[in-house]
């Protein structure tokens, strides 16, 4: 039985929208358009869901300290829409990075709970990439937004935040196969 | 669309009343108030599973005869729970207070209904009893009455289990009184939730042991489904919606798990296609008898899996969330699309897209129905969304569709769909049930028009709900199909606006993709490449090189190669313009193909003048960007702009590539890089580093320091070397050569705050032996010089106007010059200097007159720290001389003279008139030079001396010289001794050169033996002042002039006799009184009324006589007064000093007062003294000799 989740993108996005990495996990480049297309539009459904999520801060603020809507905040969008052959899931983190999901079309159950561990493997390797203090040399002079770092990460230059994602993608396809 | 009626079943409640009252024309208006009393609202209910409380807001019940039920058959299927009455009713009439009728007439009727009633299982019931109490009859005795109601009699009689079955109405109150009824209404619900309570526990343990025996042999998944359906339906007759989902959306999952088990013997195939499958109404559950189909185990995977579906996305509506449900419908049509590729083969071809293109538009179409029948809110974005989510994947079919078609080129974005290739090798008959795919397939005209409207249906359903980026896209794929179908001017036009959409985001991909797609459709269209074609152009290759050419989003060319060829055609086509003439440059700034960085310093060219600057150029593209030229701009500190450049003949290669830039002209200093160009014939890529300032990420400002070069043509500015107080003043402006012969070069003088006059510009006499041929032109624009060797400096005065008011003045030179070396080379070199306006000394005087002399004392002194030589002062008589009037100076012997600004110098000059006063003005010269000046130019000598026998080593000498000027300047330990032998001792300083080391201790040592010359050498500054002779009236020399004593004998020797204390000696004063230095000539004649005193020295001298007194004076007359002194002490001292003060002339008024001639007095006998010896006589002297 082939796996059943197959990634076939994954995006980060800034939280200003910026595109930090759209990385595909297709040989055919062709259709690389399609993913970048889809991170793109999905920020659209993202803004969508978050009217409702920042509404729902505001409830749990007035109901619990501060601290706790933190907690209390989900991060995980769920399926944004489907489009074509692609499944998309959107996953927010509590400093706005949208990491975006496109998943191979499959007549299989998709379960969230794996989606979500996906997410949160790939939220942490934006994590563990972004805090690379080499990211800032290049941006020296503007330490007042980190917008530049952020973004610094997707750059070709730094190889390891790519590495980290292929990896993941690696991990979840091959998963799959073995259970 | 209808659904089943079974799915519609309303909760019963059955009703009966004995015969009699049915037959009364009052139980048609007890039951139309009963029938108005529903639906009931606000029901609680409490599932017995869960704690939470659920609410239904509105039930309709339907209210049925208790005769027409009939006792069917109880089916094996199960079916809703609410197909049996929940809850019975039996209404009957009867006075509280009449228990007798009661017993007698209705008793019995309750008692049967009741019997039959309560063996129903899972069913409640309910007696009502209406009563009209007449007031008239109302029973006296209360307390007795009470017990004998006939509701109490109900209740004993049938209250059973505890439970209230009886609810008493009273008639008269009013029927439209809601309170009247609220307990009725209450137990109605009460009763009925009972029921269903019962009910559905019942049924769900049911459904629970069914599901427990999954793994037992003879298990049917659809028997189950059956099953669990009916819980579902059940509670959609109770308007609990969210309940009746969950039962589909467990099954659902349940199938899956069935199906990955392939455990699928309970369904028939995956597909049976029936003809019209394919364009069916996805979510319509009635357009095939599904139940029918799962109960018989026939049913297709396909059509159980819309027919469950279609269920919950019913129920989604119901509830309000279309969005859900169009999801929901998306989701499935993409997964169960990919399970039908499975058997793809056995399908008609394409079956699978139209089914999918007809599903999503008939879910569009039904969610607009419920929209209508449930009235749901369509304000909330995501409907809208929605629905055109569904849309786009109608759209997306058409692609695949049209491709199969041919109406379409199998390239992106039309691939973008599926990632399979195309499968049909034969061209198929296509034909669908679907008669406008079928038009559409056969019409490539009706096939663009559906696809159009279609796609554009999609994006106005996204721009209404506010998805912005999803209609940015599909105006995107519009474009690309209206370039497909040749209407390529309104593609462009897309294509050119839509990266502006993309490029705020930095989503370069898609802004990237957009321009190529630009660029494509610009080829195509065969159109100019004009000036919008080279800004497409150089868009795209923005984009492409922000992807660093990886992520590159093209399709079907090899990159390079294209890349190459847009900028062949950039190349082209901006030759082609400049042909055209069209006049301007096409600057872009800040294109990051080529980016420029710079060395931080400069070198100079050594053997000409200017610097070379090291520049590296990227080139981010994959091939050579023809460029003819490179600029590179700094700007200095006063705003000064130095431009290097370069010229390139063959192109930027890709990567890096150094150059070096020259700048022509030599400007010393730190430098801002401001900006860099890269000219491509008419295209100008252009970069400002100082505006990056502002943008994050921007680098930090690049700083160049470019070497000083000495050997560079300089102009140097001072102070003219002639002042000439009172007259135009002039700067001198100092041209050096360095190491250029200079063919010609023009310098021009300017200046904020002041003018200059070029015209009357001349060389500096005496300092340029006309004889090397250096032709000098003054014009109104500038000076003009011609021919100057190298190494020369020339120096000429520029008149400028008055700049008094200002103690410096900023003075700005340009100098465009041909070498002789380089004629075709021009340069221009631009100095920015300050003049020091302030003269370095000044100048003060003190005149004493004696008689016809006068005596003036200048007091020369520094105005600043500096000291300064001073080799001489003269005072002038006028050109011609005047008559009568000699000049003598103080000493005849020239030395320098130093002022420091401690120590002023004083010159004094003697004036003899013989004539009278002088009217005309002297002139005071005075040559001067500034230590520093002086110093330099003896190292300046020396230092040729030394190098002498190195003709070449111009360079050498400057740096000596500037080195050993360094040096002195560090310390000022040498200033004393220089001051007065001349020798120069230059602090030591490091060396590091062998070279100049050499010529370093060599020159310290010629210097240290250098000696101040013997008459003054070198140039000389010099200043002239206007010098006025001031006048007096009356100038009086007194004299006292001691005669006698009267115990001397008299002596005709002359010699004064001994003068002994308290001895009076007699004295004449006398008062010489001279006019000549009158104002006029008639002063001669005049007579001026004068007072003397003689002062007290009251210890020294009593004066005896007139001590005080006036007298006329005329001119050269002399006035004797005998006085008489007394010395009151011996020793020497001087004789009393005599004043002689003007008594103001009578009659003669200036300025309102009396006019007092001006006087001068001076003591002849100031510097005499006289003995005065002691009286003689004896003296007595006592001397303690102590205690002895």
């Amino acid at each position: 039985m082939p796996p059943s989740l197959k990634l076939n993108a994954v995006a980060f996005v800034s939280p200003q929208n910026h595109p930090i990495l759209i990385r595909t996990f297709n040989n055919q480049d062709e259709h690389a358009i399609k993913y970048h297309y889809i991170a793109h539009t999905s920020l659209d459904v993202i803004e969508e869901r978050g009217e409702f999520s920042i509404r729902r801060i505001i409830c749990v603020q007035l109901i619990f300290s501060v601290a706790a809507a933190g907690k209390a905040f989900e991060c995980y969008l769920g399926l944004l829409f489907t489009m074509e052959d692609v499944a998309v899931y959107g996953y927010i983190t509590p400093l706005k990075v949208k990491i975006i999901l496109a998943l191979a079309l499959s007549d299989a159950v998709v379960k969230d709970a794996e989606i979500i561990t996906i997410f949160k493997a790939l939220h942490m390797a934006y994590y563990s990439s972004v805090s690379n203090p080499f990211l800032k040399l290049e941006t020296v002079g503007d330490s007042s937004s980190d917008q530049a770092t952020i973004l610094a990460v997707g750059s070709p230059k730094w190889k390891l935040f790519r590495r980290r994602v292929d990896d993941i993608n690696w991990a979840v396809g091959n998963l799959n196969s073995l259970t | 669309m209808a659904a089943p009626a079974d799915f519609l079943q309303k909760p019963i409640i059955t009703y009966t009343a004995p015969p009699t009252f049915i037959a009364s024309p009052n139980w048609h208006k007890v039951l139309a108030t009963i029938s108005a009393q529903l639906p009931l609202r606000n029901i609680h209910w409490k599932p017995v599973s869960q704690t939470t409380l659920r609410t239904i807001q509105e039930l309709d019940v339907n209210l049925v005869p208790f005769e027409s039920l009939r006792d069917e058959l109880t089916s094996q299927v199960p079916v809703t729970l609410l197909e049996k009455p929940l809850l019975h009713i039996f209404v009957f009439h009867c006075e509280d207070s009449d228990v007798e009728a009661y017993r007698n007439l209705h008793k019995r009727f309750i008692k049967d209904w009741q019997m039959s009633v309560s063996n129903r299982k899972n069913q409640d019931w309910l007696i009502l009893h209406i009563i009209r109490p007449d007031p008239s009859k109302m029973p006296t005795g209360k307390l007795f009455a009470i017990k004998n109601s006939v509701l109490d009699k109900l209740r004993t009689d049938f209250n059973l289990d505890k439970r209230e079955h009886c609810v008493q109405l009273n008639w008269n109150i009013g029927n439209d009184n809601p309170q009247v009824w609220a307990e009725f209404v209450n137990k109605l619900k009460e009763g009925l939730l009972y029921a269903f309570d019962l009910a559905i526990s019942q049924r769900q343990e049911e459904v629970k042991r069914s599901e427990n025996q999954q793994s037992m042999p003879g298990w049917n998944f659809c028997t189950f489904f059956i099953l669990k359906e009916s819980l579902a339906s059940s509670f959609e007759g109770m308007n609990l919606l969210e309940e009746a989902l969950v039962p589909y959306d467990e099954l659902e999952a349940l199938f899956q798990r069935v199906s990955r088990e392939k455990n699928m013997s309970w369904f028939g195939n995956l597909i049976q296609p029936e003809h019209n499958d394919d364009s069916q109404p996805l979510l319509s559950v009635n357009k095939k008898k599904y139940r029918e189909m799962i109960l018989a185990n026939s049913i297709s995977v396909f059509d159980f899996r819309i027919y469950l579906l279609s269920r919950q996305c019913q129920l989604l509506a119901k509830m309000g969330l279309i969005h859900e449900a169009t999801t929901k419908v998306g989701f499935f049509l993409g997964t169960l699309g990919k399970r039908l590729r499975d058997v793809e083969a056995s399908l008609p071809p394409l079956f699978i897209e139209a089914w999918a293109y007809s599903s999503a538009l008939s879910t569009v179409e039904q969610c607009n129905a419920w929209v209508k029948e449930y009235k749901i809110d369509t304000s909330k974005p995501s409907t809208n969304a929605g629905k055109a989510e569904l849309l786009d994947i109608a759209r997306s079919q058409l692609d695949i569709i049209g491709i199969e078609a041919s109406h379409l080129p199998p390239i992106p974005p039309f691939t973008s769909s599926t990632s399979w290739t195309s499968r049909l090798s034969s061209v198929a008959k296509l034909s669908f049930s679907n008669e406008t795919l079928n038009v559409a397939v056969g019409n490539r005209q009706a096939f663009n028009e559906l696809y159009v409207a279609l796609t554009n249906r999609a994006i106005d359903l996204y721009a209404k709900s506010g998805r912005r980026k999803f209609a940015l896209k599909l105006h995107g794929t519009l474009a690309a199909f209206e370039c497909n179908r040749g209407n390529l001017s309104a593609a462009l036009n897309t294509f050119i606006s839509l990266p502006a959409h993309y490029s705020p985001y930095l989503w370069n991909s898609l802004e990237g993709f957009m321009l190529s797609r630009a660029v494509h459709t610009h080829e195509q269209l065969d159109k100019p490449q004009d000036t919008e074609w080279v800004h497409i152009v150089l868009a795209f290759l923005k984009s492409y090189v922000d992807h660093r050419g990886e992520e590159m989003l093209m399709y079907d060319v090899d990159a390079t190669e294209y890349v190459a060829r847009l900028v062949d055609s950039l190349r082209s086509s901006v030759e082609q313009l400049e042909a055209a003439q069209t006049p301007l440059d096409l600057p872009h700034p800040d294109h990051p193909a080529l980016t420029v960085s710079v060395a931080d310093s400069a070198n100079l060219a050594e053997t000409r003048d200017g610097s070379y600057l090291e520049a590296t150029i990227t080139n981010h593209l994959p091939v050579t960007f023809p460029t003819e030229e490179i600029n590179v701009s700094l700007s200095g500190r006063e705003s000064e702009k130095v431009k290097f450049n370069a010229s390139i003949s063959d192109g930027l290669p890709p990567g890096h590539s150094h150059f070096t830039l020259y700048c022509k002209t030599s400007a010393p200093g730190t430098f801002l890089l401001e900006s860099s160009e890269i000219r491509s014939s008419h295209l100008v890529l252009s970069t400002n580093y100082r505006k990056a300032f502002s943008k994050p990420s921007s680098r930090s400002t690049t700083l160049i320091r470019i070497p000083s070069d000495p050997l560079a043509l300089d102009v140097r500015i001072s102070q003219s070397s002639r002042i000439v107080l009172g007259s135009p003043q002039s700067l001198m402006a100092v041209l050096s050569t360095g190491r250029n012969q200079v063919r010609k070069a023009i310098v021009r003088l300017s200046s904020p705050s002041a003018t200059f006059r070029c015209r009357e510009a001349c060389l500096e006499e005496g300092m340029f032996p006309t004889n090397i041929g250096v032709s000098f032109e003054a014009t109104k624009d500038g000076v003009t010089l011609e021919d100057i060797p190298d190494g020369s400096e020339i120096s000429f005065m520029a008149p400028h106007s008055d700049a008094s008011a200002l103690t410096a003045m900023k003075v700005n030179i340009e100098v465009d010059y041909v070498t002789v070396q380089e004629p075709d080379v021009s340069r221009t070199a631009r100095f920015s200097r300050v003049l020091i306006t302030t003269l370095p000394l000044s100048v003060n005087v003190e005149d004493f007159f004696r008689g016809t002399r006068l005596i003036s004392k200048f007091t020369v002194s520094t105005t600043s720290h500096q000291h300064i030589r001073i080799s001489d002062a003269r005072l002038d008589l006028p050109n011609d001389g005047v008559e009568g009037v000699t000049v003598e100076r103080s000493s005849s012997k020239r030395r320098i003279i130093t002022v420091t600004p401690h120590q002023p110098a004083n010159f004094l000059f003697a004036l003899n008139s013989t004539k009278g006063p002088v009217r005309e003005s002297l002139n005071l010269s005075i040559k001067y030079r500034m230590l520093r000046e002086e110093v330099e130019s003896v190292i300046q000598k020396e230092v040729g001396k030394l190098l002498e026998d190195y003709p070449d080593n111009l360079k050498q000498k400057i740096v000596l010289i500037s080195k050993l000027v360094d040096a002195l300047e560090s310390d000022a330990g040498w200033v004393d001794m220089y001051g007065i032998t001349g020798e120069l001792l230059v602090p030591d300083l490091h060396v590091e050169d062998g070279d100049l080391a050499m010529a370093w201790t060599m020159a310290r040592k010629r210097l240290a033996e250098h000696r101040h010359p013997e008459s003054p050498e070198g140039s000389w500054r010099e200043i002239q002042i206007p010098v006025d002779v001031p006048f007096m009236n009356i100038v009086a020399a007194a004299r006292l002039r001691v005669v006698s004593t009267p115990f001397a004998s008299a002596s005709s020797s002359g010699e004064l006799p001994s003068l002994y204390a308290g001895q009076p000696i007699s004295a004449d004063l006398l008062i010489h009184t001279t006019f000549h230095w009158g104002l006029s000539p008639s002063e001669h004649q005049k007579q001026y009324l004068l007072r003397f005193n003689i002062e007290e020295m009251v210890r020294e001298w009593l004066v005896s006589g007139p001590k005080r007194g006036d007298f006329i004076a005329t001119d050269n007359a002399m006035h004797i007064v005998p006085i008489t002194l007394i010395a009151l002490h011996h020793g020497e001292f001087l004789l009393p000093k005599i004043t002689v003060s003007a008594l103001p002339i009578s009659g003669t008024l200036t300025m309102g007062s009396l006019a007092v001639p001006s006087i001068e007095t001076y003591q002849v006998h100031g510097a005499e003294k006289v003995l005065i010896l002691p009286r003689g006589g004896r003296s007595t002297f006592v001397i303690s000799m102590g205690p002895g």
